[in-house]
């Protein structure tokens, strides 16, 4: 679709010579009220409208459609012509609405009929049409200044729609003349012009009104190409219902939209006072809204065959859907493939309003296609958003993605225990909200990109799932955790992490139990002063992620540093001690899965995490920076024959027995949780209503983790 | 995108291919020989494709409906039969229902013809049905343009220099004009021999079924994933920017969205993002010659236990009924969901939004939306009550806004009857009777009626004279109050006549110490 076609502008003139002042003949009762009343009151005079009054009805009704459906980019500028121009807004967004154009017009006044007919005329308004066409709106101003260099493909067309009562077809060319020739005018002008723009096409569209009861004298006449830029229709309209059905039908065409009537509406109805029942009954509502909407019935040649023709307004089509209960709720995800605007037909009559408040509550419709027979196929649903009404196009046919490979049973779909819960949480943290159009912060970002910049720091230390972490599975880590990803902390929150980590080293003085993951594991795991080095070596690989950030994270990490269990020397002659010890530990436990290293040692989880974040680098410096790390990764390269040794093989000859049992052990231990008593258990004994012990009400590791 | 091999099998594909060697190739043995390798192409690195094989001469047939078993398309591909003389229209019609029986009008659909270029004499050859295609009626119209968006690759089983000395490459390109441009030709380049056949396949291949491979970015997390169909280029607006966008390889998380507040967004188009495993030398598992199936297998074992984040994301987008909203390229974005094909199975799915700065107007625009933590109250509440979304638009719609439309008598009359009403209320219903009065007073102060507000400043006065005696007095002095206003405003005097006036209720010693308020 293209943006600037000749619908980006349209304007109307409206004839506001004395003869419009004229009365369409349209007689229409008000005093309806007579029956119910005393005898004997005779009723008042019907009133009529004036040729004027219906030609503003019926172009504030084309508005109306127009802005309810188009609410941007398609522009109209109004102007009334009598013996000066009354230009009643501007080709500016926030002109573009009804109300404004009703103010104005209260303003202008109906015609006045005393006015010396000589010197009015309709034309003021055309040369002024011409010249408002050549005027650039905002739309097309900032495509220039974006396309640069190809400014030229921002095009220049529109549409003048003429309301008149005209003398004959003479005045009629002569009017059309007027326009053709003002355009060549108007184009030398504005080639010269920053702010203007020749036109390259413009329609010009000749609405002829006159009374009921006459004969006109102005004839209909299809489109015509009056120049390379100029063409021209002429259409004879009786003032009344039959203007206003010819204006609606030329909104339609003008701006590409389709009719559906939404049959079976079920709607309680409370009638006049005189029946006080209340009975239900089926309505139709018919809706514009763009053709598109219709794409599957026109092009499968279905349209005849889905509608019917519509009642009141002869020429055009309506694709009829029936109502289709039950209905949707809000929080399933349909298979959309568009969504457009409506506009009801008949705005104010009960069905239609009736209708619209449902939708404007909130609530959403399914539409399905009548079928003489076979299976009921829902196409469409009506839904509105933010006070706006949608009817979205659901696909309603086979789709190409059937029966796709299930997730679990691609990469990592054998994995069971990812950190849902606490994704979750974190997409919580990381939902979106709109910000007003001035917001850039002081680095002028857009919000979007503050968002993608979130997302980083959140992630900076994530493991995925639960056997690769510790501190991500304890509660007293949690206010430290929340804070350290922040941009910014504040001196308030460095001393809720530094008091956090104080609480972290009274556990340890009290050797309360962590909740090292064991899963896979037999015997004991690591023991209780290796299962607070883990914690803490975990706890300064996310702290030092983010200590670039200010001073304040620093000074956590200091923090930490300061208050961790051992010593750095102490701590380097106990490693030296203990990857002895590791070594057997590891091969005792080699032969397993990848990701099932991290319960055998911190350095053994530390290399998994770092494998599986792509940004290795970083992490190993940052590890390398640690006292405690591990060694860098291309010292102690992870040997393909290591993984390939029999378990325990240092432990000496094993029989096949053991062998066979160990591997069974194995396989069935993946296959289940394990049971937390017998995780933290010591020698197979679990101590009983342990969490009494427990004043930090630290939880035992638990997959979802439900108490945090 | 499904695809349709239509493959010719009129007489001419069974001409001998002359060459020198031992072995003797009919043209249709090259065309199987190139399918061939195709249908393996697919098997293994587009096996969701469904693909469905029309073999044609005057008369055609569905040799297999689409399907993703490459198998049955190869083996009926091997029994394939000869038959008469070429009639491409009739086929291509075929085809056209065919697809759109099975996936509609609006799914996207790749057509491959295969034909030696000897397109057919007289009537039903491809060169009479151009001839006459400007004087068909509606009933007759040639099938191209297909009724879905489609893609027609035309393989000549023939080089250039032979379809140029006759006029089948003009007839050929012809027909990728009437497809709306959409398509390409494909010859073979020397002597027409197994490999040159393998290298125009190969070009094929290239074109229209490499798999499309990304990496999904949240932040520091990421997965090698691939994105099934693959997306194809996107045109907005032809005029103002004619380049079609393309969907790039790096799709970064931007943030999350509720279900609800997203409520069921159009979309271009719809993928499967499946996660791949991509090994140390930058292979990708799975995608390799299938000589090697056990280390294969264990490999996929192994891709099957490591933990990926598609897998993680995808869980909590399920459990917490979310969607990730995903950048595709500069102004263009997607979203991610779980999308569940049955009870057991679900996966992750990723939906394309329409290019542009502002592909859903409940949202805004999409480069204004940011972290709710850096909202100065949390948008969502603290017990998640709220929603930031949709947006409310800066106008309300007709609809929401109780206008006044008198087009029909019936609407007119519906806004006089009801000032009638709340007339004979009075003063009960003083507040409403003056907001309908007034909002019938603008109306027809807007659209210059002026003889209405006469005509009802008169129903007015005769309804004050009608009142009962147990009437309010109030309701007396307001009516006439009410219709000597309407008079005034009928005048057009300025003074009585300005649009953002109001009438307002006449302060009476029996309102209640001015209880009326204005309105």
């Amino acid at each position: 679709m293209r943006i600037f076609s000749v619908s980006h502008k349209t304007a109307f003139v409206v004839d506001h010579c004395p003869y419009m002042a004229e009365s369409s003949r349209q007689l229409i009762e008000c005093d309806m009220l007579t029956k119910s009343r005393s005898q004997g009151v005779i009723p008042l005079a019907p009133v009529s409208k004036s040729l004027w009054t219906c030609a503003i009805e019926c172009s504030m009704e084309y508005c109306r459609i127009l802005y309810d459906v188009y609410p941007t980019k398609k522009l109209v500028n109004y102007i009334v012509s009598d013996s000066e121009v009354h230009i009643l807004n501007s080709w500016k967004q926030e002109n573009q609405n009804t109300q404004e154009l009703m103010t104005a017009l209260a303003a202008v006044g109906p015609p006045n009929p005393r006015q010396d007919p000589e010197c009015c005329s309709v034309l003021h308004g055309l040369v002024a049409a011409v010249e408002s066409l050549c005027k650039i709106t905002e739309y097309q101003h900032e495509s220039r200044t974006t396309l640069m260099d190809t400014a030229d493909r921002v095009a220049n067309r529109g549409r003048i729609i003429c309301l008149t009562n005209a003398k004959s077809d003479t005045h009629v060319r002569m009017l059309e003349d007027c326009v053709l020739e003002t355009i060549q005018e108007q184009n030398k002008r504005a080639a010269g012009s920053d702010r203007l723009m020749p036109i390259q096409q413009c329609e010009l569209v000749l609405v002829h009104i006159y009374p009921q009861g006459e004969e006109t004298l102005v004839s209909d006449r299809q489109k015509k190409e009056l120049s390379s830029v100029l063409s021209s229709e002429v259409h004879s309209v009786r003032a009344g219902r039959y203007l206003a059905g010819k204006l609606n039908v030329l909104v339609q065409q003008h701006f590409d939209l389709a009719s559906t009537t939404i049959t079976n509406i079920p709607m309680k109805v409370r009638l006049t006072e005189e029946q006080h029942a209340n009975t239900s009954a089926n309505y139709d509502v018919e809706l514009l809204h763009h053709r598109d909407a219709h794409i599957e019935f026109i092009k499968s040649g279905d349209l005849h065959m889905a509608g019917s023709t519509s009642r009141d307004s002869g020429l055009k089509e309506t694709v009829t859907l029936k109502w289709c209960t039950p209905r949707t709720n809000s929080v399933e995800l349909h298979y959309c493939t568009g969504a457009y605007r409506i506009s009801p037909v008949d705005v104010n009559s009960r069905p239609s309003s009736c209708l619209t408040n449902f939708l404007l509550n909130g609530r959403s419709v399914l539409l399905e296609q009548p079928r003489k027979s076979g299976s009921k196929v829902i196409s469409h649903m009506l839904s509105s958003h933010g006070g706006e009404i949608f009817l979205h196009v659901l696909n309603s046919t086979r789709s190409t993605l059937e029966d796709p490979p299930s997730i679990s049973e691609g990469c990592g779909g054998r994995v069971t225990d990812y950190r849902i819960t606490d994704f979750g949480e974190f997409m919580r943290e990381n939902r979106l909200t709109p910000f007003p159009e001035s917001m850039v912060d002081a680095a002028c970002r857009t919000p979007v990109e503050r968002a993608k910049f979130q997302l980083e720091r959140h992630t900076r230390y994530w493991p995925m799932i639960i056997s690769q972490t510790t501190i991500f599975n304890m509660q007293a880590v949690v206010p430290l955790a929340n804070l350290i990803v922040k941009d910014t902390l504040t001196d308030e929150d460095v001393l809720t992490c530094q008091k956090t980590v104080y609480n972290l080293v009274d556990m340890e003085r009290k050797s309360d139990p962590l909740p090292i993951s064991t899963a896979g594991s037999r015997g004991k795991g690591p023991k209780r002063d290796e299962q607070y080095r883990i914690m803490w070596n975990e706890l300064e690989t996310l702290v030092k992620a983010h200590v670039g950030t200010s001073e304040r994270h620093q000074r956590v990490l200091d923090c930490i540093s300061a208050c961790r269990s051992k010593p750095p020397e102490e701590e380097e002659r106990k490693k030296r001690g203990r990857k002895r010890e590791d070594k057997e530990d590891k091969t005792e436990k080699n032969g397993k899965d990848t990701e099932e290293k991290g319960w055998t040692t911190d350095s053994e989880r530390l290399k998994g995490v770092m494998e599986r974040e792509k940004d290795e680098q970083s992490e190993c410096e940052i590890i390398k920076d640690s006292p405690d790390s591990p060694e860098p990764l291309n010292k102690k390269p992870r040997l393909a024959t290591e993984e390939q040794q029999p378990p325990e093989k240092s432990k000496g000859p094993v029989s096949l027995l053991t062998l066979w049992t160990n591997r069974i052990t194995q396989a069935n231990s993946r296959k289940h949780q394990e049971f937390a008593g017998r995780l933290s258990s010591v020698n197979s004994k679990a101590e009983l209503y342990q969490h009494l012990k427990e004043e930090n009400g630290m939880d035992v590791h638990e997959n979802g983790k439900a108490t945090r | 995108m499904p695809t349709v091999v239509l493959l010719d099998s009129s007489l001419s594909m069974t001409r001998p291919v002359s060459v020198e060697g031992s072995e003797e190739f009919q043209r249709k043995n090259l065309a199987v020989h190139g399918l061939t390798m195709l249908f393996e192409h697919m098997a293994t690195n587009y096996r969701l494709e469904f693909t469905s094989l029309v073999a044609f001469s005057s008369l055609w047939e569905l040799l297999v409906p689409f399907s993703r078993d490459y198998n049955t398309l190869q083996e009926a591909l091997n029994n394939l039969e000869d038959y008469d003389k070429t009639c491409l229209e009739a086929a291509l019609q075929g085809v056209s229902n065919v697809v759109q029986q099975e996936w509609g009008t609006s799914c996207p659909c790749q057509v491959v013809l295969v034909t030696d270029g000897a397109l057919g004499i007289g009537r039903g050859s491809l060169r009479h049905s151009l001839q006459t295609v400007k004087q068909r009626v509606d009933d007759k119209k040639f099938p191209l343009p297909f009724p879905f968006p489609s893609k027609l690759y035309v393989m000549c089983i023939a080089n250039a220099e032979e379809l140029q000395a006759t006029d089948s490459m003009d007839n050929l390109e012809q027909l990728i004009n009437l497809n709306g441009g959409e398509g390409q030709i494909y010859t073979m380049e020397g002597p027409l021999c197994l490999k040159s056949v393998q290298s125009m396949f190969g070009k094929l291949i290239d074109q229209a079924y490499s798999p499309f491979h990304a990496v999904l970015r949240c932040g520091n997390l990421t997965s090698d994933v691939q994105v099934f169909p693959r997306p194809e280029p996107v045109t907005i607006d032809e005029e103002v920017d004619p380049i079609p966008k393309t969907v790039q390889t790096d799709l970064e998380i931007v943030g999350f969205i509720e279900i609800g507040d997203i409520s069921s967004p159009p979309v271009l188009s719809r993928h499967l993002v499946l996660p791949i495993a991509v090994s140390k030398e930058g292979d990708e598992i799975g995608t390799g010659a299938t000589d090697d199936t056990e280390e294969e297998t264990s490999t996929n074992q192994m891709a099957g236990k490591s933990p990926n984040f598609c897998v993680l994301l995808h869980g909590s987008l399920k459990v917490e009924g979310m969607v990730a909203l995903v950048q595709l390229g500069p102004d263009w974005f997607g979203m991610l969901y779980s999308q569940a094909d049955s009870k057991k199975k679900s996966n992750l799915m990723m939906s394309l939004f329409d290019p542009g700065s502002e592909p859903l107007p409940w949202l805004g625009r999409m480069s204004q939306l940011g972290p709710a933590s850096d909202a100065a109250e949390n948008p969502y509440g603290e017990d998640d009550s709220k929603s930031p979304f949709p947006i409310q638009p800066k106008h309300k719609r007709s609809y929401a806004q109780n206008v006044t439309v008198w087009i029909k008598a019936s609407g007119l009359q519906t806004d006089v009857q009801k000032i009638l009403r709340n007339a004979k209320k009075l003063p009960e219903k003083t507040q409403t009777f003056y907001k309908e009065l007034n909002r019938l007073r603008k109306a027809a102060l807007a659209f210059g009626f002026w003889e209405l507000l006469k005509s009802v400043a008169e129903l007015l006065e005769r309804e004050c004279t009608l009142l009962p005696d147990s009437a309010h007095p109030d309701a007396a002095f307001q009516l006439s109050h009410a219709a000597q206003q309407l008079k005034l405003a009928s005048s057009g005097d300025s003074k009585y006549a300005a649009f953002e006036q109001n009438i307002t209720p006449m302060l009476t010693d029996f309102s209640g110490g001015g209880g009326a308020d204005r309105i």
